[in-house]
């Protein structure tokens, strides 16, 4: 075989490698994509799946930016006040012999069903008038086959009243006239296409395009403040996630401290006790860990006049305030920092609390880093425990249990799009730190080889 | 009186371990303490515990809700961990050369596994309607079945026959050479093009609607929900461990596949002789992970079952008949029947822990 022989395998080879890798990425990366896309959808579960649908569409865009700003004067979220108008054009087909009668109508239509159901919100109707259909244009079309028409219709706030979070028309047409173009689409087409319905007409540009993800936080509301739940899960997430990495950044450095660089009696025991409570899983230990909690730590906690620490965030944080893996993770990076650092300062008499706090840690920040970034992840993600301990209300869910019950109130009804937005919104902030910190989360692996 | 310097050190550490003491205490002895102690007794969290001996335990394995989930656990962990192994193994085996830009690759192969358990549960159970993304993409492979049986024909025609013409000409060519299969790849590929405009390869019309979820139906031992949640997870596994994987086989050194090729080893051979045992520590730290991982299947569960779901004797795993007695709806906990569950899971764990450590690595052999 000759050099250029050799030369040419070698690139096809390589040609094979990253033609897989890119395969395997498109396959493997796929699912979330066409999840992420049918999030925007009005139907996630349309047979045949398009990717061209009216919510990708530029023109679409502009007209749900300019409908909401005309609307409301906000152009992202849109909505209707008093004293504007919204103009809206459509245009149709009319076959030969059929009579061009297009009805308009602001219908009295609930916003969504579950959770959003129960409120009571201000009906367009009551407010919004509606003038036209009035014809503008008409030519005709397809060789005198029938003609195109151009309709304008317009809708005026007029008086006073409340804001409109939301202004749905239908458009009915008889059987044959057939919509060609809007100014913004349709939401859906009903009776066979011969309704084409709106469920607003002001939308706003993200109003149009993720008006799932606006109705994820405009309907899951409160029963009681009637303030959005899904909001208020978000933020618990948050608080919780940012506490627990407080603490166990704190308390695993210090640990980790001990077990590194102190010798104690029973150091080797601790060792691998802490090894095995890694193998263990959590189902053998929440009965107890539930009953602990419910009595207050063995009545500790009605020191303070508290009954109960279950539904609450201090127990949720007591429970977790330092994983044996974070401690691992610090015991084997304070290893491996060069002993002599710390011997200078033990000559000088420093306290093993002042060398942890003045000397190792402002020299550990990557791994503090990555213990945080890790812990983030893990608390943001975590399920099992924060479902057994925080039940009622909902205010208090964190977002994965929120999603829990947002799957059992729209999964009957098939409210998919609702569903999906509620999963992919739950996963941007780890999608943010992923993108920027890859690189712990990847090592990660590292230590969680050994953590399961 | 002067403390002694060990003392001294001592009572410091024991400040520093205090919380992590408390936690580990409190949290995970005491409490597993109490499951041991709560699988002998009869007990429904409001009265008082009453010791029953193994009752409990006799009582499980006579409970079909227990073996139905015992069986189900076992083998999905096992079909989850073999399958993600063997095609992260063979994948990482195909990719690894000293490609630049692994990283990003890796990066994007990494996402899933970050991603909540709460969220991929909602992307499965969209995937798995009726008319869900997984039903449509078969469909699609069904009806173009004539065309992909057309191309791989062309495929190994046009090799076949590249490959004969190159050996005639005096070149010991691989079968398999990847530039000549480059060429017939697009061979193929324009082929297949040009009998679907002439009309002799036509899409089939075929609609796969399989009912995923909603279903008592099983395959293989093993209930469709739980196949879902099989093919999802296996998903989004594959990718970490291949990973992992690629970490292991960068650390073989070349060499040795040089001199095994000196002495004239196939490829086989190869991979058998000296991939497979020099990737022994990895593959066994796969395999644990894989398997701890699978045994505790929960959160899935959950979110496949309920309205409009799966029935629970489809889906029931260890983990969920723990929660289950514990918090049962509308019935009377059985606290000690679900710590002598949880124990079992636990032994479980553990069994395949030790068999690990036994035959397995060290911690972090294999970096």
């Amino acid at each position: 075989m000759g050099a250029k022989e050799a030369a040419r395998r070698r690139w096809a080879a390589l040609g094979w490698a990253y033609g897989l890798l890119l395969a395997f990425g498109v396959f493997f990366v796929a699912p979330f994509v066409m999840g992420f896309l049918a999030s925007l959808k009005t139907d996630p579960l349309e047979w045949p799946f398009r990717l061209a649908f009216s919510q990708v569409s530029p023109k679409n865009w502009a007209a749900a930016w300019r409908l909401g700003q005309a609307g409301s004067g906000d152009p992202w979220l849109g909505g209707m006040r008093p004293g504007r108008q919204v103009a809206l054009e459509v245009v149709y087909f009319v076959p030969r012999g059929v009579e061009p009668t297009l009805l308009a109508e602001i219908p009295r239509r609930k916003p969504g069903a579950g959770m959003g159901a129960v409120f009571e919100t201000p009906y367009a109707s009551d407010h919004v008038t509606l003038e036209g259909p009035i014809p503008l244009e008409r030519r005709p079309a397809h060789q005198e086959e029938g003609e195109i028409i151009r309709y304008r219709l317009v809708l005026r706030y007029q008086g006073e009243g409340p804001f409109l979070e939301r202004v749905p028309l239908d458009l009915e047409a008889p059987r044959g006239m057939v919509l060609v173009e809007a100014t913004l689409d349709p939401t859906r087409f009903e009776r066979r296409g011969r309704v084409a319905s709106w469920d607003n007409v002001t939308p706003g540009l993200l109003g149009y395009v993720f008006h799932n993800y606006v109705r994820a936080f405009r309907e899951t509301r409160s029963l009681e403040t009637g303030e959005s739940l899904f909001l208020r899960w978000t933020l618990n997430s948050f608080f919780i996630a940012f506490l627990k990495v407080l603490t166990t950044l704190v308390f695993a450095s210090m640990a980790g401290y001990a077990l590194a660089r102190l010798r104690f009696p029973g150091r080797q025991a601790l060792f691998l006790f802490m090894l095995f409570t890694m193998m263990v899983p959590g189902q053998v230990t929440f009965i107890s860990n539930y009953l602990v909690l419910r009595d207050g730590i063995f009545g500790l906690s009605k020191l303070f006049g508290v009954e109960t620490l279950l539904n609450t965030y201090t127990g949720l944080i007591l429970s977790g305030l330092v994983g044996a893996s974070a401690v691992f993770i610090m015991k084997q990076f304070f290893e491996s920092i060069p002993r002599e650092v710390e011997e200078a300062a033990l000559i000088d008499g420093a306290t093993p609390l002042q060398t942890l706090f003045r000397i190792v840690l402002p020299m550990s920040t990557p791994a503090l880093g990555a213990l945080a970034i890790l812990t983030f992840q893990g608390t943001w993600n975590e399920f099992f425990w924060p479902f057994i301990v925080l039940t009622s209300p909902r205010e208090i869910y964190t977002l994965p249990i929120g999603l829990l019950s947002f799957r059992n109130a729209y999964g009957q009804v098939g409210d998919w799009g609702l569903i999906l937005a509620g999963g992919f919104f739950s996963m941007i902030p780890i999608l943010i730190l992923f993108a920027v910190f890859q690189r712990y989360f990847v090592e990660g692996v590292n230590v969680g080889a050994v953590k399961e | 009186m002067r403390i002694k310097a060990r003392t001294l050190e001592a009572l410091y550490a024991l400040l520093l371990l205090l919380p992590f003491l408390f936690s580990l205490g409190v949290f995970f002895l005491y409490a597993f303490l109490r499951a041991v102690y709560f699988s002998f007794t009869d007990y429904n969290l409001f009265s008082p515990p009453r010791w029953v001996g193994l009752a409990n335990y006799w009582a499980l394995f006579q409970e079909p809700s227990f073996l139905l989930a015992l069986k189900h656990t076992l083998l999905y962990s096992l079909v989850v961990t073999s399958l993600q192994t063997f095609f992260a193994l063979i994948l990482a085996i195909a990719l690894n050369r000293p490609l630049r830009g692994i990283t990003f690759f890796r990066t994007v192969y990494y996402l899933p596994s970050v991603i909540s358990t709460a969220a991929a549960s909602l992307l499965l159970l969209w995937l798995f309607q009726r008319t869900g993304l997984v039903n449509q993409a078969l469909s699609l492979l069904f009806s173009h079945l004539p065309h992909l049986a057309g191309f791989a024909l062309l495929f190994l025609g046009l090799q076949g026959a590249l490959v004969l013409w190159e050996r005639r000409r005096g070149r010991r060519t691989p079968f398999l050479d990847p530039g000549l299969a480059a060429v017939s790849l697009l061979g193929a590929f324009l082929g297949t093009s040009a009998f679907q405009a002439w009309g002799l390869l036509q899409a089939r019309e075929v609609r796969v609607d399989i009912p995923w979820l909603p279903t008592r139906a099983s395959f293989l031992g093993l209930p469709y929900p739980l196949w879902a949640i099989v093919l999802m997870n296996t998903y989004t596994t594959i990718p970490t461990f291949m990973v992992l994987f690629l970490a292991g086989l960068k650390g073989i050194p070349r060499t040795l596949y040089e001199a095994a090729a000196l002495d004239g080893a196939t490829p086989w051979i190869m991979f058998s002789r000296i991939t497979v045992p020099l990737l022994r520590p990895v593959l066994f730290l796969v395999i644990t992970l894989g398997l701890i991982g699978t045994l505790q299947l929960f959160d899935q569960v959950l979110f496949v079952g309920g309205s409009g779901g799966a029935p629970l004797e489809s889906t029931i795993t260890l983990a969920y008949y723990v929660y289950g007695n514990v918090f049962p709806s509308g019935a009377t906990p059985r606290v000690g029947l679900a710590s002598a569950a949880a124990l079992v899971l636990a032994g479980l764990t553990l069994v395949i822990v030790l068999l690990q450590r036994r035959f397995g690595v060290g911690e972090r052999g294999w970096s």
